[in-house]
C-alpha cells in the first residue's frame, strides 16, 4: 500500500512544477494585451509549465501558427463553396501563407537564437496579414466569412509580440 | 536547460545505485528546506498527492513524514532498479502517468521540447496556395517598381546588417547578413560584394557559411580590421549549435587575391565566450580592433546587464586569446541590450576622417550603439580615456540611447570603416521594408543598404556629426533641372516640371520672410514632428518642403519638410519631418512620421537634400545634421506617374525656394 502511494507521489510530480510555474505564466499574461487569452492558450499546452518566457513565446507563436493554419483550411472550403469571394479569398491564403511558411518559422528560430526583434517582427506582421484578410472583403464591400479567425490571430499574435518583447 | 522530472525518473531508472541514493539524498536535504520557505515549496516537488491545483502554502507536512516518504521512495526504486535494470517498461508507465495526452492546439513541431524541426524558411515554401488565380492586391507593376536603382541590395531574398566594411587592394568590400533561401530573416550566412566606388557592385559568392559547430544557427554580424602588414581579420559574433553567442576569427584564404573570395575560420575558434553574468544571448557583434597605448589591439562589444545597455571591452594582442578589462566602455541604464556598438575618433578641427587607432588632443570619439529596444542608431559624442579603456559623453543628457540618432528614420545596424583610399569615415546602414512579408514574398527581395555616407563632427556646433552621401553617388546625376528663387505663397502648392520622378537627387535652399518672422509673436507651443499631425497640420512659418513621390491631385504623396517655430524668446527652432501618412492607399504598409529638431546657426540659409530612388527616400537637412531614411510603396505614384511639388503649408511666411533636380541614373548592382 504504502508502494502504490509511493507511485502516485512519484507520478504526480509534473503537474505540480504546473502549479510551481503557474507564477511565471500568469506574471507574464499580465504584461500582455489580453491576460485570459493568454493564459488560457498557455494553461492548454502542458510544455508552458517547465518553460521560461521563451519557451512561452515559442507555445504563443505555435499557437499563431495553429490558427492560422486553420484559417487557411477554412479559406480553401470557401474557395469551393462561395466563387464569389474567391478573390478575397486569394488574398487571405496569401498573406496566411507568408504567415504560416515566413513569420512563424523566422521567429521561431529567432526565439530558439536569440535575435528576438526579428520574432517580434514576424508576429507584429502576423497581426497585419490579419488585417489584410479582413480589409480583402470589406475594400470590396463583402461580408467577411473570416471576421472571428482574423481576429482571433490577430490577438494571439498581438500577445505573442508582447511576451517576446520581454525578451529583448 | 530544464531538466523536468520526467526527465529525472528517467535518470533513476537508468541510473547506477549510488547516484540513486545521492540523488535521493539531495532530495531529503531539498524537500525538507523547502518546507521552511512557501515560496520555494511551490516549486519543488512535494510529497503529496492533494495539492490543490494552486499554490497552497498551508498544506504541509511534518519534516519527519517527508523524510519518511522519501526515504520510502528510495526503497522502492532501489526495488525497482533492481527488478527492471534499466527499466524500459516501468518507465513507460511512468510516463503516460507524468505526460496525460496533450490536449494543446500547439503542433508538436513549434513547441519548445522539440525545437529545430519547423524554424527557418525555405524558398520552396512560397508556392501559391489556390492555383493560377492571382488576385494580391499588389499588381506586379507596383512590386516591380519598388525595386531601387542605385542602392545595395541582394539579387534576391533577405539581408539584414552590413557586416566588415573594407578596402582591400583597390576594392571596397561589403558583407552583409544574408538569409539566401527567403526573403525573410533565418539562418544567416556572410554575403559578399565588392565596388571600385562605393556605387557600382559586384556580387561574389557567399564568404561564410553556417558549416561549424561554433557558428551553427547563424554568421551574425562582425568587423574587420586591417594589421599594420597589411592583413585582414574578420571577427564575427556565431551562434552554436547551442545557441550561444561567442565571437570568432576568420581570414582571407588567400590575401594576394584582392577580391578576397575564400575565407578561412581559424581552427580554435570560437576565441571569446560569454564572460560570467552576461547571457549566453546578450554578447554579439564586435568592432573593429583599435591600437591601445601599450600597442595591443582593442574591441568593444555589445550587451546588457538587466535594462542596462554596456559595451564590454577585450584587449588582444593576437585576436586569438583575449583580457576583458575591468570597467566597462560605457553603460547607459535603461537602454537595453546594445547592439553592433561602433566606436571611432573625429577630428575636431579637420573634415578628412581618421583611422579607427587614431586618439590625441585633436579628437573627439563618437559610440553608436543600435538599440534592440526601439530598433534606432543612437550615437554620442564624448571624451575617451585609452588607460583606462572608459568613455565618457560630452553631455550626459544626450548619452548613448537617450539622445541622437544617426537618423530618424528607418535606419538600423550601421557600421563605419575607414576608407584610408579617401581618408574618409564612412557608413553603411541596414534599411529594412515597412511592408508586410506576403508582398516580401512575392517580391522576393527585402532590404536595402542605405547610400553610404561620411561622417565628420560638425565644426560649427561641436556637438552632433554631419552625414552625408558619398561623392561618389554624385557620378550617377544626369539632366539637371534648376529652379531659381521660386516664392511659394502661404498655403499654396507648386508643381516641378521635370522628366521623371522615381529617381532624383534633389538639392534645394529655402528662405522664409523675414519681416513676417519678426511680426510674429513667439509662443511657447512645442513643435514635434511624430506627435504634430505632418504636413497637414499648418503653423505661422511651416510646414514646407517638397512632396515627393506625389501623384497629380496628391491622391499620394510623402512630404519632407521643414517647419519653423518661433519661441517666446524671439528664437526659431526649426524641425526636419519625412510624413508617410499619405504616401500610399494601400492600408498594409507602415505610414509613420519621422523627424526631428535640426540646428540651425545664425545666418545659414535651410536646406535640405533628398535621395529618391523608387521605395526609399533619405533625406539630410543642413548639410548632413539630421537625416530620415523613409521607405514608401506608393499603389499609382509608380512609373511615368510619379511627380515632384514644392509645397508651403505655412499660414503667414511666404517661402523663398532655390533648387537644383537631378535625374538619377541606375547604378550597377
Amino acid at each position: 500500500m504504502k508502494f502504490f502511494t509511493l507511485f502516485i507521489f512519484l507520478s504526480l510530480q509534473a503537474p505540480l512544477m504546473v502549479i510551481g510555474d503557474r507564477r511565471l505564466i500568469e506574471s507574464t499574461c499580465k504584461a500582455t494585451p489580453s491576460y485570459n487569452l493568454c493564459l488560457s492558450t498557455l494553461l492548454s499546452n502542458p510544455k508552458s509549465s517547465s518553460g521560461d518566457v521563451s519557451d512561452l513565446g515559442l507555445i504563443m507563436v505555435g499557437a499563431t501558427k495553429v490558427k492560422a493554419t486553420l484559417a487557411i483550411q477554412r479559406i480553401k472550403t470557401l474557395y469551393r463553396s462561395h466563387p464569389e469571394l474567391r478573390r478575397s479569398l486569394n488574398e487571405c491564403a496569401q498573406v496566411y501563407m507568408a504567415v504560416v511558411k515566413a513569420d512563424v518559422p523566422s521567429a521561431v528560430q529567432a526565439l530558439d537564437g536569440g535575435q528576438p526583434k526579428f520574432a517580434e517582427d514576424g508576429m507584429a506582421d502576423t497581426a497585419v496579414e490579419a488585417e489584410s484578410c479582413e480589409r480583402s472583403f470589406s475594400g470590396r464591400g463583402l461580408k467577411s466569412p473570416l471576421t472571428q479567425m482574423n481576429t482571433d490571430i490577430k490577438n494571439v499574435a498581438n500577445v505573442a509580440r508582447a511576451i517576446i518583447r520581454m525578451l529583448l | 536547460m530544464h531538466m523536468n522530472l520526467l526527465d529525472m525518473n528517467t535518470f533513476f531508472f537508468r541510473s547506477t545505485f549510488p547516484l540513486i541514493l545521492l540523488t535521493l539524498f539531495h532530495n531529503i536535504m531539498t524537500s525538507s528546506s523547502d518546507l521552511e520557505n512557501p515560496l520555494a515549496a511551490s516549486y519543488a516537488p512535494l510529497p503529496d498527492g492533494e495539492l490543490p491545483a494552486g499554490n497552497n502554502p498551508t498544506i504541509r507536512r511534518p519534516r519527519k513524514a517527508a523524510l519518511f516518504l522519501v526515504v520510502s521512495a528510495f526503497l522502492v526504486l532501489a526495488l525497482v532498479a533492481l527488478i527492471a535494470g534499466n527499466g524500459p517498461v516501468l518507465r513507460k508507465e511512468l510516463n503516460t502517468e507524468v505526460a496525460p495526452p496533450s490536449t494543446t492546439s500547439t503542433p508538436e513541431k513549434v513547441t519548445p521540447l522539440s525545437r529545430g524541426v519547423e524554424k527557418g524558411v525555405s524558398e520552396k515554401s512560397f508556392r501559391p496556395l489556390l492555383g493560377a488565380d492571382n488576385s494580391y492586391p499588389w499588381s506586379s507593376n507596383m512590386l516591380d517598381w519598388q525595386r531601387t536603382a542605385f542602392h545595395f541590395q541582394p539579387k534576391k531574398n533577405w539581408m539584414n546588417d552590413p557586416n566588415g566594411p573594407v578596402f582591400y587592394k583597390g576594392w571596397y568590400h561589403l558583407f552583409y547578413q544574408y538569409h539566401p533561401d527567403a526573403p525573410v530573416w533565418g539562418k544567416i550566412v556572410w554575403g559578399h560584394a565588392v565596388s571600385k566606388d562605393l556605387i557600382n557592385w559586384r556580387h561574389l559568392p557567399i564568404a561564410m557559411e553556417t558549416d561549424q559547430w561554433y557558428d551553427e544557427q547563424g554568421v551574425w554580424t562582425g568587423s574587420a580590421t586591417i594589421l599594420p602588414d597589411g592583413q585582414l581579420v574578420v571577427l564575427y559574433t556565431g551562434s552554436t549549435n547551442e545557441s550561444v553567442q561567442v565571437q570568432n576569427l576568420a581570414y582571407p584564404a588567400d590575401p594576394s587575391d584582392p577580391l578576397l573570395i575564400k575565407w578561412v575560420k581559424y581552427p580554435g575558434n570560437p576565441v571569446l565566450v560569454p564572460p560570467p553574468g552576461i547571457d549566453t544571448k546578450d554578447f554579439r557583434d564586435p568592432t573593429t580592433a583599435w591600437k591601445t597605448p601599450e600597442g595591443k589591439w582593442r574591441i568593444t562589444i555589445g550587451s546588457k546587464i538587466n535594462k542596462t545597455g554596456i559595451s564590454l571591452v577585450y584587449d588582444t594582442e593576437d585576436f586569438k586569446t583575449f583580457e576583458l578589462l575591468d570597467g566597462l566602455l560605457h553603460a547607459v541604464p535603461g537602454t537595453g541590450m546594445w547592439e553592433c556598438v561602433d566606436f571611432y575618433p573625429v577630428s575636431k578641427q579637420n573634415e578628412n576622417g581618421l583611422d579607427t587607432s587614431v586618439d590625441g588632443p585633436g579628437v573627439k570619439h563618437v559610440v553608436k550603439a543600435s538599440m534592440d529596444d526601439d530598433r534606432n542608431d543612437y550615437y554620442a559624442i564624448g571624451t575617451y580615456d585609452a588607460h583606462k579603456g572608459k568613455w565618457t559623453p560630452d553631455n550626459p543628457t544626450l548619452d548613448v540611447g537617450i539622445g541622437l540618432r544617426y537618423d530618424y528614420g528607418i535606419y538600423y545596424a550601421s557600421k563605419t570603416f575607414y576608407d584610408q583610399s579617401k581618408q574618409r569615415r564612412v557608413l553603411w546602414s541596414w534599411i529594412k521594408e515597412t511592408d508586410t512579408e506576403a508582398s516580401d514574398i512575392n517580391k522576393g527581395w527585402a532590404s536595402l543598404m542605405g547610400v553610404p555616407r561620411t561622417i565628420v563632427l560638425d565644426k560649427k556646433t561641436q556637438s552632433n556629426i554631419i552625414q552625408w552621401p558619398v561623392e561618389e553617388i554624385n557620378r550617377l546625376r544626369t539632366n539637371m533641372t534648376v529652379f531659381k528663387n521660386i516664392v511659394v505663397e502661404a498655403g499654396s502648392i507648386v508643381p516641378l516640371s521635370i522628366p521623371a520622378a522615381s529617381q532624383l537627387d534633389i538639392v534645394a535652399e529655402f528662405e522664409i520672410d523675414e519681416k513676417t518672422v519678426n511680426r510674429l509673436n513667439g509662443d511657447d507651443v512645442g513643435y514635434d514632428c511624430v506627435k504634430n499631425g505632418g504636413a497637414a497640420e499648418r503653423g505661422a512659418l511651416g510646414p514646407f518642403g517638397f512632396s515627393v513621390l506625389a501623384t497629380e491631385g496628391l491622391k499620394e504623396h510623402t512630404p519632407v519638410y521643414f517647419y519653423v517655430a518661433k519661441g517666446v524668446d524671439g528664437n526659431l527652432q526649426t524641425f526636419f519631418c519625412a510624413d508617410q501618412a499619405r504616401s500610399s492607399t494601400a492600408n498594409d504598409v507602415d505610414k509613420s512620421i519621422y523627424g526631428s529638431i535640426v540646428p540651425v546657426l545664425k545666418g545659414e540659409k535651410l536646406s535640405m537634400r533628398i535621395l529618391v530612388d523608387h521605395s526609399i527616400v533619405e533625406s539630410f537637412a543642413q548639410e548632413g545634421r539630421t537625416c530620415i531614411t523613409s521607405r514608401v510603396y506608393p499603389t499609382k505614384t509608380i512609373n511615368n506617374n510619379a511627380r515632384l511639388f514644392l509645397f508651403n503649408n505655412a499660414t503667414a511666411t511666404k517661402v523663398t525656394a532655390s533648387i537644383n533636380v537631378w535625374q538619377m541614373n541606375s547604378a550597377h548592382i
